[in-house]
């Protein structure tokens, strides 16, 4: 019974509500491992759904779910190593949170009705949003708010998009289980001006999630306010989730023949993404505010190569893969600094080189992986989604692309060099410390490994999960 | 005889008009708890092919309760712990409001008609009424600047999506897809919780969202 994957941390997590404080640090780790198990074993095919109608075993699903259970595993040691040496304020609440918030996004992965789905995506926000206030002060206060509002009212339009494809079915006559397998076989019957609408809703319903422009207002400031190990989750797992939802919508529309709409609506988000997120990375005075935008901007990659589809959804998948352990890592980096400076401005902050000299190493290798240099995966990814483009002649959009691309390089490349080499005359607060620093090492060490060699079973299954698309990799 | 389900979506569009047009917060909840037992009145009036099962019975009840009186009864112990009564200097006047709601009715008729659905006889109405509840909601939230009335701006899109939901699915199936439109209030219960609990009002000493512009680019 795959269910376990989520049923395990939700238990946990309320579990540790009523532990004492020690105690529940150590749930959180032993959960964090026991999931990293479970999803392993479903993943080698051990485990099977025990709910056929609404999970299912899906490539993309198991793809998305590795990396979370991953990325997540390393952030329980960070989190308690930070939690050991600082102290955190409403520490059971936050434990809690972070284990639901592991369930929620595990159920997303794992659901093949498209309201569980719903459901699921609904429900990390609710557990998100104390995650992100938990330092309660006014500025976590905004941007909680803005982040429950804005995501809520993307949700409702969800929703409607769901509304919008069961019309369609309505309208072809068909009587089939509403679940994404069952929707796939009989995709050529559904009323196809429908669907349209319906994934244009629900586009901008995840898209909202997942921060593509222009609905990603909410998200630079839910990353900068909220700690940094939620920052790195937020960014390397749940945005992943929300893109899976657009996913298996795309899927659809592909089975159902309106592939060229939906990848030219991927394509307009996904450029729009890019470029909004270039001009406003210049003069960030905020170094986690940075992040924030050049997640935006990697979602937006995301979705032009899957858009664009061929060798490109190719290097979507693998930019997904990448740019969630690149990102958590960096956020995890960023959180060191932070507790080191005590302040989140570039100005402030500098001279990183002496000062940290191991977070500099881990934050200054991030910084280069994400911007695409080798021996990092992104370099591939994003070698291979250009390569697509231009095998299907989109020149334009290309080009607008590496112009965004160069524009976020810039703007992040001046903020990295300041924090790194700048003077400072802030006085070191507290110190780095092995078990905050080992994690991003091992994120960044990952992605190392997984670009120089790319176990044949991550292959197959991103293989398969783009195979329906259009997805190859013949060059 | 005049439809029963006429008289409600006419009680729905008047609500609709009268939010917008009311500054005096009391008032508003008491408009959105009308409005939310209307909303969850019409699929029971809509006629349908198949008979209306015992668990739906259920569910509607259900529904009337959540809409009618739990979401409103923590709006107005929102509204006591706040102690606000008037939402002033809104973005968007009031008289303009209303002028743009009466807008939103005549757009949405023109977008019912171009649909060229092939609805049963009398759905009409319901269409139009629901694309301006939700339209009027939207519009709710972005052109009143205190928490507690964007937190009613939604309720109201909520409402219209439900309404349209209801007006487009057919029941012949056993889909329930409409049914799980009533999370959303979960979300709008947290919104208001959050108000209540957290206190925008602590923070900031008024439960106004302007004051929520520090994190800007």
């Amino acid at each position: 019974m795959i269910e376990y994957v989520f049923i395990v941390p939700v238990i946990a997590g309320l579990m540790t509500l009523f532990l004492p404080r020690v105690l529940g640090r150590g749930v959180l780790i032993i959960t964090a491992f026991l999931h990293l198990l479970l999803t392993l074993m479903g993943w080698f095919g051990k485990l099977t759904p025990a709910y056929v109608n609404f999970f299912r075993v899906t490539p993309e699903g198991m793809l998305v779910l590795l990396v979370t259970s991953f990325i997540f595993a390393l952030i329980s040691i960070y989190a308690v190593a930070y939690a050991d040496e600082t102290g955190l304020a409403n520490e059971r609440i936050f434990i809690c949170c972070l284990l639901l918030f592991l369930g929620t996004m595990s159920m997303v992965a794992l659901s093949d009705h498209p309201i569980v789905l719903w459901i699921a995506i609904e429900a990390t926000t609710l557990v998100s949003a104390p995650l992100i206030f938990i330092k309660r002060s006014k500025e976590a206060l905004e941007a909680t708010w803005k982040y429950v509002l804005i995501c809520s009212v993307g949700i409702a339009l969800a929703l409607l998009g769901c509304f919008f494809i069961t019309l369609s079915m309505d309208i072809g006559n068909i009587d089939a289980p509403f679940s994404f397998t069952s929707l796939n076989q009989v995709a050529t019957q559904l009323d196809p001006l429908w669907l349209k609408a319906g994934f244009i809703f629900v586009i901008i319903g995840f898209g909202t999630k997942m921060g593509l422009a222009p609905m990603h207002t909410w998200l630079p400031d839910a990353h900068s306010q909220a700690p940094s190990t939620v920052s790195a989750l937020l960014s390397g797992a749940l945005l992943n989730c929300a893109f899976l939802g657009i996913y298996k919508v795309h899927v659809l529309m592909n089975y159902a023949g309106l592939g060229a709409f939906s990848s030219n609506v991927l394509i307009g988000f996904g450029l729009f993404s890019v470029l909004v997120a270039g001009i406003f990375i210049l003069n960030q005075p905020d170094y986690k505010r940075m992040l924030a935008y050049s997640s935006i901007e990697n979602m937006g990659v995301i979705a032009f190569g899957i858009g664009v589809g061929g060798i490109a959804a190719y290097g979507a998948i693998l930019h997904m893969i990448h740019h969630s352990l690149l990102k958590s890592s960096l956020f995890l980096s960023s959180g060191n600094i932070l507790l080191g400076f005590g302040t989140k401005l570039v100005p402030k902050v500098g001279n990183m080189v002496k000062l940290f000299p191991k977070t500099f190493v881990s934050f200054f290798a991030g910084f280069a992986g994400i911007s695409g240099f080798p021996p990092f995966g992104i370099f591939i990814s994003e070698v291979l989604i250009i390569i697509g483009a231009f095998q299907s002649r989109r020149y334009w959009e290309v080009g607008i692309l590496i112009f965004g691309l160069i524009l976020v390089f810039a703007g992040a490349s001046r903020i990295v060099m300041d924090i790194s080499f700048g003077q400072t005359s802030q006085v070191v607060l507290i110190k780095e410390k092995f078990f905050r620093v080992m994690p991003s090492i091992v994120l960044l060490l990952t992605s190392i490994a997984l670009c120089v060699w790319l176990p044949d079973s991550i292959y197959q299954k991103i293989y398969q999960s783009i195979a329906i698309i259009g997805g190859a990799f013949h060059v | 005889m005049i439809h029963l389900i006429d008289a409600v979506l006419a009680i729905i569009l008047l609500s609709v008009l009268l939010s917008l047009g009311s500054n005096r917060l009391k008032a508003l909840v008491e408009i959105m708890a009308l409005q939310g037992i209307a909303v969850s009145v019409v699929p029971l009036l809509i006629e349908y092919h198949a008979e209306i099962r015992q668990g739906e019975i259920i569910f509607f009840q259900i529904m009337v309760l959540i809409k009618g009186a739990l979401i409103p009864g923590l709006l107005f112990m929102a509204l006591k712990k706040i102690a606000i009564k008037r939402e002033v200097e809104p973005i968007v006047g009031y008289h303009a409001s209303l002028l743009t709601g009466l807008a939103m009715i005549l757009l949405s008729i023109a977008v019912t008609e171009r649909l060229h659905l092939t609805m049963p006889a009398g759905r009409e109405l319901l269409l139009t009424t629901a694309i301006t509840t939700l339209a009027a909601g939207f519009f709710l939230m972005m052109s009143r600047r205190k928490a507690i009335t964007q937190v009613i701006g939604y309720l109201m899109m909520e409402n219209g999506i439900y309404l349209i939901g209801s007006a487009l699915t057919k029941r012949s199936h056993t889909l329930y897809v409409v049914e799980f439109g009533v999370l959303l209030d979960l979300l709008v219960g947290v919104m208001i919780m959050g108000i209540i609990l957290h206190n925008i009002k602590d923070a900031f000493d008024d439960v106004d969202t302007t004051h929520l512009g520090s994190l800007k680019d």
